[in-house]
């Protein structure tokens, strides 16, 4: 799945709605002039990230999802989607993550913001 | 031999009992994923289907607790013992332009490079065939295993191959072959290896990054783009990191080159400098992304950056491309080594 965004005042951009995402999937989000992001559902929980594997050009959003770890595509590397953490080769660099803003049941977040 | 079949396709390959899946597949010319080739990366997992293997390293660092519940294993790791099918993933795009091949080589010349790098040439009867960048597995008679290098020349019809060489303090690897090792002694030569070579196609400007003897396949490209990947008014911006001015080197040989400090320009640094050596040292100090964050003629919006070095160097520099300069993926070409 995959949606396509919009509206952006400091920073803030609207990604999608919380029942857009299914439960242990993640969505696709495509913003302007920048990589893709990743909104995944885990046990109710929202949580964004870099869409792009920190180790090949592959969307995590098409990986496995399993207890809370996204698994790349391309090669198995994989990434504990809460922290955004590099725990399986052949990926060393950690995911950038985001602090999710949930308002009206929609969910945002400040690009400029990561949330370590 | 053993016939290796991927599963869900009509493709399979023949094995030898004495050669890894990884490379048998790469010998038949598919493009499987890989880096390193000795179990360090995890790039090549795949799984067994059916057949048996023997497992070279049970440890190899590139396999998670988490891979191994999953059934997943090393194809650079991996020999059959009898036919097997496997699951892998193909990788996307053309392979590499020579398939791996085994040869004999005799060591013709050494060369020493600076206090711990010797550049070993050794010459096979067949063609030396390789895209600059990439790199061989050198099985040396007394060591066990075998050692990655890059090789540092033109692919030749001569047979050619030159290796720079680090000696590696205690290593037993490079002992033999710095000190036991003389003219005419034979090794064995399994390549070429590696996904970070040249794009001679590409019209960016180019930007090598070399600590160590990453040396030697940055100075391939160098080479290799002045004899006949130029394009336009490419320009190729060479740093070379060391960590005292003792491990400086590469100038002398990129000044043969007649691109030197017009379109190619050579940027070394030390990161590590005492009383003593301050004395010495006039040029750029600190760590090679720091270098490259101060020095201005980079241009990372529309550069191809290719990188070799000690594992932590790459991993400054991919942060620093990735994170400060948001450069995309496909312009960035390394193969890891640990």
């Amino acid at each position: 799945m995959s949606a396509v965004n919009s509206v952006e005042t400091d920073g803030v951009i609207r990604l999608c709605q919380v029942k857009d995402v299914e439960e242990g999937n993640g969505l696709q989000v495509n913003l302007p002039e920048r990589p893709p992001l990743a909104v995944f559902k885990i046990e109710g929980q929202i949580f964004v990230t870099d869409d792009t594997c920190t180790h090949g050009n592959a969307s995590l959003c098409e990986g496995e999802i399993e207890d809370g770890v996204v698994e790349c595509p391309f090669h198995q590397g994989a990434f504990e989607i809460s922290t955004g953490k590099a725990i399986s080769a052949p990926c060393s660099i950690h995911l950038k993550t985001y602090k999710p803003i949930l308002k009206n049941d929609e969910v945002f977040v400040n690009l400029n913001e990561t949330s370590e | 031999m053993a016939r290796i079949t991927i599963a869900d396709t009509d493709v399979s390959f023949e094995c030898a009992s004495d050669d890894s899946i990884l490379r048998a597949g790469l010998r038949a010319g598919l493009n499987l994923p890989y880096e390193c080739n000795v179990g360090s990366c995890g790039t090549c997992k795949f799984e067994v289907l059916a057949g048996e293997v023997k497992v070279l390293s049970e440890n190899a660092p590139g396999l998670s607790d988490r891979d191994k519940k999953k059934g997943r294993q090393l194809a650079c790791q991996c020999l059959p013992l009898i036919d097997c099918t496997i699951k892998v993933r193909q990788e996307d795009g053309v392979p590499a332009q020579f398939s791996p091949k085994r040869v004999k080589a005799k060591l013709i010349k050494t060369t020493d490079i600076t206090h711990d790098i010797r550049e070993f040439q050794f010459q096979s009867a067949s063609s030396a065939e390789f895209v600059a960048g990439q790199y061989a597995m050198l099985k040396v008679p007394g060591v066990s295993g075998e050692r990655a290098y890059s090789m540092s020349n033109l692919p030749n019809e001569e047979g050619v191959w030159s290796f720079m060489i680090r000696r590696v303090p205690n290593g037993q690897g490079t002992k033999i072959l710095f000190d036991s090792l003389k003219l005419n002694d034979e090794i064995e030569i399994d390549g070429p290896f590696g996904k970070a070579y040249f794009r001679s196609d590409s019209e960016r400007n180019i930007v090598c990054v070399a600590g160590g003897s990453g040396l030697a396949p940055m100075l391939s490209i160098a080479r290799a783009w002045s004899h006949q990947g130029k394009r336009n008014n490419q320009r190729l911006t060479f740093f070379y990191g060391g960590r005292q001015p003792r491990d400086i080197c590469g100038e002398s040989m990129l000044q043969e080159l007649p691109e030197f400090n017009q379109q190619l320009q050579f940027v070394p640094s030390v990161s590590v400098l005492d009383a003593d050596t301050s004395q010495t040292w006039q040029g750029r100090t600190g760590f090679i992304h720091e270098v490259m964050n101060n020095y201005d003629g980079v241009d990372y919006a529309s550069s191809d950056f290719y990188i070799a070095g000690p594992p932590v160097m790459t991993q400054a520099i991919m942060d620093f491309l990735r994170e400060t300069h948001s450069v995309p993926h496909d312009r960035i070409y390394f193969d890891r080594f640990f």
